[in-house]
């Protein structure tokens, strides 16, 4: 009796959420082949009305479905309603290019420009975010170890790595853009520098949550110190190591672009969204943002992917309140 | 961005350390700084200017825009950027423009931030539609939305400090629906149980069970929020029209070349992110004092 009701709630919502979608393209449908300044005012008016209506049973049609689906649909399909209705919006509203350009203005953008996005992206992202992350990974996990191994450098300059990871990078960018000239170098040091600070904090507490109880154990099958570390200290490390390995991937963008606007030698993503930005040329900042956000995320995912590789006995290690043991 | 814990900075046994750390890396200093500034200083002597000073090595604390400042140098520029404190242009000034910005940004964020994150805890639809989004939003390089929100905003008028207090919202806000939305949900099925065995109404296990057990998660997303706010601002004043704010001060002397003030700023901006986590911290103490003893 109720499986039969849930499913017929989940195609009521079905067929709101398709006559959503028919409402909106009707929307922008209706004010489409008018100039941004000349909309008729009936055509407006009609226009806002589809929008609101598609709305609202796009919206209630979307909570029904996503009441029952799992993943990613609810939320693809919230941005295509989005998406849709922001077009039909800006259009109706004759909102400037200038000011906010609608999606298909965008998406225009970004195959016009797509050799120069390409040699941005590949310049910000590869050059300068991927080589200073790297480094500045691995010189973290090293300091980690070293100040693990020698308890005076973790007593005395861990606390320095706290205090500096709430340092605003931007106010280190342009110091470090004059002190290493302007190509992607100094971008990449900024970079590193960003990464260096959680991967320690994180590497060190890691190496230090391993259960005492399993070193005891080590202990009695007299196994060498350098055995205990890597079978015992390094696999209770690695959720650790990570989760500060995702962190610093966002803040390696985040340095990359901001070190950007300090000065280049006139490429990579936030050379492009500063200087367009300035021309208000929007449609290219729009298209920047867009190739910004999907390496960002590719770039997470890609992390989160290997530690799913390599961390995946962990998960079933979890506690009810999401600790480790 | 998550969570990202911190080391406990400051208790009694580490002092002794610390203190030996710091006047080691200072006596590096002088050493490295005379290194890096020496050849500049050469290229300098040997392109002919007039230098009050003879040998390369002299001239390295001294020169108009070292790599490396010698102490004295930034001793001095601190001095003349931070008197009179008031002024227009000094440092001490625009810090605290700047931390304006950043609290009034913060304030919006924790406000927005924890009505999100009960919306997202009261309803599963809603958390399915939006959660993947938040998360993606985490990875979205924010600073780049800064110059175009700038834009926007200033169109419609919005001038001033507000689009700057705006835009470090926009980038605080979702560490702290993130962080609180994990914290409402944090309190273990016994404690619900036991809630639900006193007959308690869903606002009670709300308001007496939810609510506190989120705070200590607050205030940890609050402090990452901090950073994130004080980036969002400094940002924000480089990429739009500002009169004032450490963000503006780094741009034009960024653009001016002048290395010395760019590292006083700096070292004001590093001083106002540890007094804003280490305020938070403080208030953390007051709101949450079960949590004193063991808020490592």
């Amino acid at each position: 009796m109720t499986a039969v009701r849930a499913r017929s709630r989940v195609a009521l919502g079905g067929a709101l959420l398709a006559l959503g979608f028919v409402l909106l393209l009707l929307a922008v449908w209706t004010v489409w082949p008018y100039a941004l300044d000349g909309v008729p005012p009936g055509r407006k008016a009609l226009s806002l009305g589809l929008t609101l209506v598609g709305i609202i049973a796009g919206g209630l049609g979307l909570s029904a479905v996503a009441a029952r689906t799992k993943g990613l649909i609810p939320a693809l399909i919230a941005a295509g309603l989005a998406l849709i209705a922001v077009e039909a919006l800006l259009r109706a509203y004759g909102v400037p290019p200038g000011l906010i350009p609608t999606p298909t203005r965008v998406m225009q953008a970004l195959w016009n420009a797509r050799s120069v996005l390409l040699q941005d992206a590949r310049v910000t992202f590869v050059q300068e975010t991927l080589v200073g992350y790297l480094c500045g990974a691995v010189l973290g996990i090293l300091v980690a170890l070293a100040a693990v191994r020698f308890p005076f450098l973790e007593r005395g300059a861990l606390p320095y790595a706290g205090l500096f990871s709430s340092i605003p990078i931007v106010a280190l960018a342009p110091v470090i853009v004059k002190a290493f000239g302007l190509e992607w170098t100094s971008k990449a040091i900024i970079v590193a520098v960003t990464v260096f600070f959680p991967v320690v904090v994180n590497v060190v507490r890691g190496l230090q949550s391993a259960n005492p109880l399993l070193l005891d154990l080590m202990r009695t099958y007299a196994v060498t110190p350098a055995q205990a570390f890597a079978l015992v200290r390094v696999p209770s490390a690695l959720p650790f190591l990570f989760n500060a390995l995702k962190i610093a991937s966002t803040l390696a963008m985040i340095g990359a672009i901001v070190g950007e606007f300090f000065g280049t030698e006139g490429r990579g993503l936030g050379f492009r969204i500063q200087i367009e930005a300035g021309r208000f040329n929007l449609d290219i900042v729009w298209a920047a943002i867009v190739v910004a956000s999907v390496l960002g995320i590719a770039f997470y995912a890609i992390i989160q992917w290997i530690e799913h590789r390599y961390t995946g006995w962990h998960a079933s290690r979890r506690t009810s309140n999401g600790r480790t043991v | 961005m998550t969570v990202l814990k911190r080391v406990p900075a400051r208790s009694a046994g580490n002092l002794g350390p610390m203190l030996i750390v710091a006047v080691v890396v200072l006596a590096l200093y002088w050493p490295l700084m005379l290194w890096v500034n020496a050849a500049q200083a050469q290229r300098t002597l040997d392109s002919g200017a007039e230098l009050d000073c003879m040998t390369a090595i002299s001239c390295a604390t001294q020169l108009r825009n070292p790599t490396l400042p010698a102490p004295a140098q930034l001793a001095a520029s601190f001095r003349t950027m931070s008197t009179p404190p008031m002024a227009p242009t000094s440092a001490p000034y625009n810090t605290l423009v700047t931390a304006g910005e950043t609290l009034v940004g913060l304030i919006i964020a924790s406000v927005l931030g924890v009505i999100l994150a009960v919306a997202l805890v009261a309803s599963r639809a809603f958390e399915r539609i939006t959660l993947p989004w938040l998360i993606a939003s985490q990875t979205v390089p924010v600073v780049a939305l800064a110059p175009m929100l700038a834009v926007v905003l200033g169109q419609y008028g919005v001038q001033g400090w507000l689009p700057k207090a705006l835009i470090a919202a926009y980038i605080a806000f979702f560490p702290v629906a993130v962080g609180v939305s994990a914290g409402l949900r944090s309190p273990d099925p016994m404690q619900e149980d036991l809630m639900r065995t006193y007959r308690a109404s869903g606002p009670q296990v709300f308001w007496k069970l939810r609510l506190p057990a989120s705070l200590p998660f607050l205030f940890t997303s609050l402090k990452v929020a901090a950073t994130a706010a004080l980036i969002g601002s400094i940002v924000a004043e480089i990429s739009t029209i500002s009169y004032s704010g450490l963000g503006k001060m780094l741009a034009e002397n960024s653009r001016a070349s002048d290395t010395l003030a760019l590292w006083v700023i700096m070292l004001y901006g590093a001083a106002l992110g540890i007094a804003l986590v280490g305020v938070i911290g403080l208030v953390e103490r007051w709101v949450t004092p079960w949590r004193a003893g063991q808020s490592r």
